[in-house]
């Protein structure tokens, strides 16, 4: 039974994570560094420790003062938020070792997951669908060609040692495979001094699809649908959705249950997800991310479902309180990650709120810890609050998150608001019809 | 939850390392014999000075709803210049063992680099260094409190 959480993380995540304390009884500790002595998360909690100065890995990444900062609390469980320690198996394994219970899965899970390979191998062995490719280096142009052939072009060449792009080519046919592999091979060898290359099936224009599961110690698994996670600027999303406009209800149901099994048979715990690239109707596994997501809202919004609250009974050795087939998808929702930067130059705005005002109404949520008269410090992550809404279908969603924009004040800094706007009148994320790349292009074309 | 350390630690053995720490002029002795562990670790000399006001940090006071560990008094302590800050967040011991005599009381005069109190994190006891020459004038913590990062400790005049 746990009866007091300390909250290692700061920011709206942090005040997330305090609400489904408060609600379910539990004290909450902040730990907070000097920079964040005013920070809503700290003004909030139960108790508050300042375990470092500014830079955060002296504060929010620092193990020592995090873990001394729990002994001094008496707090029995440490919940990681998202970012800074959430994905350290060094941490999870710490916070174990000296008696917490850390409110996510096992170290060996984290580590696992955290390996990039040895993911791929894990899930794909419990049967979740990967990219196709040459596993391993491909010697020549013979055994290229035979790739080709089995996994369909185009395909991807890529330099094992490699990285940023170089020794990528592309080749869009068997034509032009012996001119791109060699290509790939010789800049390979010119810029990591090893011309062994991989082969993977190229996607040219996916979306991001992520599904959120939730695991107990008892071996149960539930999925609790997907995410459409596609308009995103270097890897940074910035608005997501869900249930996603690409999915039919069986594509759904088919890769929940795909999901299920394999997280069943890997044995993990906790809350997780697991993202993929969809193209052509297929799933292509990314990685999985072992910790509560930025977007998790937008689950909880369709669901009904308080994702932190059963996250933390989890831990606490409880079984989930609901049944797959208790899980009802209703409606539709949006998030959009509101950042302290330029809407068209993405320059980081910090700054302090002279005005603030938060939209409200009927399905309209917002995750943040501005307050008027807050001043955003320079330390850490531009998102500064999440505004979620939810409707009864996809288009009343897209009406009310207009109306919500148009509502929230936050003056003095640059907020990413002007952006969300923009993108709630292009006619492609109207109709759905968007890829990971969209939002790349339609800022280049903005700046052109 | 017994996760108090004072009472399950050899309190002499720690002292008399730490004084071993002092005449070598090493950094860290690890001590080991059956199950038990000790290691007591020197503060980088820097790490304790640049903390203790040669480079003032901006300290802020909480104002608003949680509670926090701080005294009373903190506000002025805050402003001194003489202000000892607590360099880490832990334990804050001001003799060596409960038995010792405090190293430092109101009135005692420090001199530079002398230890004035021990802070616990992690079962590293760390010595905290008075920063400069003068009169304790203010003991802030008491002995087995725990403190924050920032924290004032006392007032050397």
């Amino acid at each position: 039974m746990i009866e007091k959480v300390l909250i290692a993380n700061r920011g709206e995540i942090a005040l997330r994570i305090l609400r489904a304390c408060r609600e379910m009884g539990i004290q909450a500790v902040a730990i907070h560094s000097t920079a964040d002595v005013d920070a809503m998360h700290v003004r909030l909690a139960d108790e508050s420790v300042c375990v470092g100065p500014p830079a955060a890995d002296q504060s929010y990444l620092n193990i020592p003062a995090i873990l001394t900062a729990a002994t001094i609390s008496n707090a029995d469980a440490i919940h990681p938020g998202y970012g800074f320690l959430s994905e350290n198996s060094n941490f999870a394994k710490m916070a174990e070792e000296h008696g917490f219970t850390f409110i996510g899965p096992s170290s060996k899970h984290i580590k696992l997951m955290g390996d990039k390979i040895k993911a791929k191998e894990a899930v794909m062995n419990a049967g979740i669908p990967v990219v196709p490719g040459s596993d391993g280096r491909v010697e020549n142009i013979e055994a290229a060609m035979s790739i080709g052939q089995k996994i369909g072009f185009p395909l991807i060449i890529k330099a094992s040692a490699g990285g940023g792009g170089r020794g990528m080519k592309v080749a869009k046919n068997q034509e032009s495979l012996t001119k791109a592999f060699n290509l790939a091979s010789g800049e390979a060898l010119a810029f990591f001094g090893n011309p062994s290359v991989y082969i993977e099936k190229f996607l040219q224009n996916p979306r991001h699809i992520e599904v959120q599961i939730i695991a107990d110690n008892q071996g149960n698994v539930i999925h609790l649908g997907e995410r459409d996670c596609s308009i995103q600027r270097r890897h940074q999303k910035l608005i997501e959705e869900a249930p996603s406009t690409a999915l039919s209800k069986s594509q759904r149901q088919k890769i929940g249950s795909i999901v299920t099994k394999a997280i069943k048979k890997i044995g993990y715990r906790s809350v997780g997800t697991i993202e993929f690239l969809f193209e052509d109707d297929k799933f292509y596994f990314i990685e999985m991310n072992t910790r509560l997501q930025v977007e998790h809202p937008v689950t909880e919004m369709i669901c009904g479902i308080d994702l932190v609250r059963e996250m933390i009974r989890v831990a606490g050795g409880a079984p989930i309180s609901f049944t797959q087939e208790e899980v009802l998808f209703s409606g539709h929702s949006m998030e959009c990650r509101i950042n302290a930067e330029d809407p068209t130059s993405f320059f980081p705005s910090p700054g302090t709120i002279t005005e603030y005002h938060a939209p409200g109404g009927l399905g309209v949520r917002v995750d943040s810890g501005l307050y008027n008269g807050y001043k955003v410090p320079s330390h850490y992550d531009s998102m500064i609050s999440k505004l979620i809404v939810h409707g009864a279908n996809r288009e009343q969603c897209l009406m009310r998150l207009r109306r919500a924009l148009s509502e929230y004040v936050i003056d003095g800094i640059k907020t990413s608001i002007p952006l969300h706007q923009r993108i709630l009148e292009e006619p492609d994320f109207i109709s759905g019809d968007y890829s990971i790349h969209w939002l790349e292009n339609l800022v280049s074309k903005n700046q052109k | 939850m017994a996760k108090k350390l004072s009472d399950t630690f050899d309190k002499e053995l720690v002292k008399k390392l730490a004084s071993l720490l002092d005449e070598t002029g090493l950094t860290e002795i690890e001590y080991e014999y059956e199950n038990s562990k000790i290691r007591v670790v020197r503060s980088q000399s820097n790490s304790i000075e640049t903390i203790n006001n040669q480079s003032p940090i901006e300290l802020k006071i909480p104002t608003g709803g949680g509670a926090n560990t701080n005294p009373n008094g903190m506000v002025e302590a805050d402003r001194d210049p003489g202000t000892v800050k607590a360099p880490m967040v832990g334990i804050v011991y001001t003799s060596s063992d409960p038995d010792s005599k405090p190293f430092v009381q109101i009135g005692d005069k420090v001199v530079e680099n002398q230890t004035i109190l021990l802070i616990e994190a992690m079962k590293v006891f760390n010595q905290i260094k008075a920063p400069k020459s003068g009169k304790v004038v203010q003991l802030l913590v008491d002995n087995g409190s725990p403190v924050e990062f920032g924290e004032p400790l006392l007032i050397i005049g």
